[in-house]
């Protein structure tokens, strides 16, 4: 019997070995893996790489074709120095801050707009974020005709409707209009992006919660303060996260509508890395410009997810 | 089938080892070809007429050119991408410094600019010191756009005016002009045109911004103080507040579209409006470029040059490209009149060209006694330089000098922010 049963093993067939290969690749630590792979030589080759690049950049002499020295955090220390840098990094401030600011209020206000009924709704969500899909570079070649000097249509109908004095406010050419310009511009642009966000996180949000709380007498500003804000947080972290990231390095906006004038009054760290590194050939001080923030904006990205996560837990 | 020798078989395995191992085709399969990236020509007729001499070129001599264009503003992103890759194009266009700053990656073409400047004269100054480095061309010179006075003459003739001679007599005329709704269009804003009035303003003042030895800042002189105040006085009076917000394009539309009465710019602002027949082109024409208090006259000049990136694996094709399209007479004529004088000959022979003949509103082009620079003159062309030059210093020191900021503060700010860029490592 033993022996029938040994032969019975002895004569059982070796798996194929497709079958062999089929059964390697369905455990869970090679399947997994394999399935990730394709995405991190993306991330590796798209972002680390030109990441990695860049930091090197910014922390040698790097000169376009010519041989590079590592020179520690020179550059870094060196753009202090520089005018031109100390007002970008004012700017970035001024701009991203007003810019994101009013975003937020004005999303929160779009969103609630579109939550409710109205008429032709998906045509008008469809419309909101038309500033969002239409090319940057394009829009704002538009909003520079509407800007510039020659043939302004803002000042036209200002001084047409005699809100405004001939020949009106010189947009582009005075530096505080320079840059409520380009803030306009992007909070005109990145509307959209908070306004559906927030629509998203809005009709997520139960409606029992509303109707108990209007059962229990609450108005609209308590339904919105005790309700709707709470449970928006979480949204409005990470759509505040992104908006933020987005804004510092605002580059198209800047570009087509003021180069950065008047004196630098606009420059941002994008407009003015490409001036000096890529105009000027000085490669690594521009990495280093363009790199300048990054610290305190990955702390910025670990506080904000850490708080976010917080939240949803 | 013929059955193969042993000798035929080791002729030809040995013949195919040897063509993998040094990675050159057999001559029979060899197809020379280059490729050449240059920008889009505000002359368009004048990239039209390159891409025939092209097909040309190639029928003539079987060579294969392919002529790729780019916007001005990308070709810098362009040109670092290639030669940081070491990949790309075989010729490029030099714009101004380029060859200054990519000299380590451009090869040595003496020997086809000397045959040009035999042929034609020496090359222009401004050509000279941008394309040729530390004694090598690293560029031949190809043309030359320079910035001259643009003003309606209608105007001028209504009101009785004289066409001014100097920068003092454009203030004389600049005040009556902006009294017609007709100002002097300068732009004082962080764009090139800017830097090409107020570079030629300050020369003719007796300035720079930059000493010979590009070391030394001399923007703190008193040629800046009486430049400067050229400047306070033509924005308050000659001029609009609009000037500040100006780009390139502005001081041409406000010329073309009726309203400036005077503008500093090449040639093609009143092209455009000729060739699109808009009504002020009738009035507009030109004049001689403005002297200082001293008599001298100075202009900006903007060269452009045809350089070989060192990467090429064509460099001797690339030359035969660049000999035909400069070194023939005819093709270069060719050339040069389809660009409507705004691409101008950039060799001395040819400075009174036939294409200034085709409008005698191109007369005032001839330009006697006028010295033609590129922006930093007479500092030698360096990354530092460039770097003055494209952080806007010169400009925004006017503008700030304009717009409130005392000269002395003014000047104070530009001399301290080029000496910081000099002091660079």
């Amino acid at each position: 019997m033993a022996s029938a049963h040994a032969g019975v093993i002895a004569a059982t067939p070796r798996p194929r070995f497709g079958l062999r290969v089929g059964e390697w690749l369905n455990r869970e630590g090679v399947l997994g893996p394999m399935f990730v792979a394709p995405a991190l030589l993306l991330l590796l080759v798209l972002v680390a790489y030109p990441f990695c690049m860049a930091v090197y950049f910014s922390l040698s002499d790097a000169f376009i074709g010519r041989p590079t020295e590592f020179t520690g955090i020179r550059n870094f220390v060196n753009l202090w120095e520089s005018d031109a840098f100390r007002q970008t990094f004012q700017n970035a401030f001024v701009f991203t801050g007003i810019s994101v600011g009013f975003k937020l209020v004005m999303g929160i206000a779009l969103a609630l707009l579109l939550s409710q009924q109205l008429w032709f709704k998906r045509w008008i969500r469809g419309a909101v974020l038309l500033p969002w899909v239409i090319p940057t570079a394009l829009s704002t070649l538009g909003w520079w005709w509407m800007f510039n000097s020659l043939y302004s249509v803002v000042n036209w109908t200002g001084i047409a409707l005699d809100f405004m004095d001939a020949p009106g406010p010189n947009w582009l050419g005075q530096k505080y209009h320079a840059m409520a310009a380009v803030i306009v511009v992007n909070i005109w642009r990145g509307l959209p992006f908070f306004a559906i966000t927030i629509l998203a996180g809005l009709l997520a949000i139960p409606k029992e919660l509303y109707e108990a709380a209007e059962a229990d007498g609450a108005g609209p500003v308590r339904r919105f303060w005790h309700i709707t804000l709470p449970l928006l947080k979480p949204v409005l972290g990470i759509v505040i996260l992104f908006s933020t990231i987005f804004t510092f390095s605002e580059f198209n906006i800047v570009y087509v509508l003021t180069h950065g004038g008047p004196i630098n009054s606009t420059h941002l760290f994008a407009t003015l890395s490409r001036q000096v590194g890529l105009e000027t050939g000085r490669i690594g001080e521009g990495a280093a410009i363009s790199l300048y923030l990054f610290p305190v904006l990955m702390f910025v990205v670990w506080a904000q997810l850490r708080s976010v996560r917080r939240e949803v837990l | 089938m013929d059955k193969i020798s042993r000798r035929r078989f080791l002729t030809t395995t040995g013949g195919l080892v040897g063509i993998l191992a040094t990675g050159i085709p057999p001559a029979f399969g060899q197809k020379r070809q280059i490729s050449y990236l240059c920008w889009n020509n505000f002359a368009p007729a004048s990239d039209k007429k390159l891409a025939q001499i092209g097909q040309r070129f190639t029928k003539d001599t079987g060579i294969g050119i392919r002529i790729d264009h780019i916007a001005a503003p990308q070709q810098a992103a362009k040109y670092a991408s290639e030669v940081q890759t070491q990949a790309g194009h075989d010729v490029v266009e030099m714009r101004m410094h380029f060859p200054w700053l990519y000299e380590p990656q451009l090869v040595d073409v003496s020997d086809v600019a000397r045959e040009m400047e035999k042929k034609y004269g020496p090359a222009v100054a401004s050509a000279k010191e941008t394309a040729m480095v530390k004694g090598i061309w690293r560029a031949v010179p190809q043309y030359r756009t320079f910035f001259v006075a643009a003003y309606r003459e209608d105007l001028f003739k209504k009101a009785g005016l004289k066409v001014p001679d100097t920068w003092d007599d454009l203030y004389t005329v600049g005040v009556q002009l902006k009294k017609m709704g007709h100002p002097v269009g300068i732009p004082i804003s962080q764009n090139y045109d800017s830097i090409s009035t107020a570079g030629p303003v300050l020369w003719s003042f007796g300035g720079r911004e930059v000493e010979k030895d590009g070391k030394t800042v001399a923007i703190d002189g008193v040629h800046t103080v009486r430049m400067l105040e050229w400047y306070k006085k033509m924005f308050r009076d000659c001029m609009e507040p609009e000037v500040l917000s100006w780009d390139d394009a502005s001081n041409n539309q406000s010329l073309q579209q009726g309203k400036a009465g005077w503008i500093h710019n090449p040639v093609s602002a009143y092209i455009v409006a000729r060739n699109s027949k808009l009504p002020s082109a009738e009035g507009i024409n030109h004049h001689r470029s403005l002297a200082g208090p001293d008599g001298v006259r100075h202009e900006t000049d903007v060269p452009r040059h045809i350089g070989i990136w060192k990467f090429s694996k064509n460099v001797e094709p690339a030359k035969e490209w660049i000999r035909y399209l400069l070194g023939k007479r005819e093709v270069y004529d060719e050339y040069i009149m389809s660009g409507d004088a705004f691409n101008l000959p950039a060799y001395t022979n040819l400075l009174d060209h036939p294409v200034l003949k085709t409008d005698p509103k191109f007369a005032a082009l001839r330009q006697e006694g006028v010295q033609f620079h590129c922006y930093g003159w007479p500092a030698p062309a360096s990354d530092k330089v460039q770097l003055i030059t494209n952080s806007f210093i010169l400009p925004n020191m006017v503008a700030k000098a304009v717009t409130g900021t005392s000269t002395r503060d003014a000047i104070a700010w530009g001399a301290n922010e080029m000496k910081k860029i000099l002091e660079k490592k």
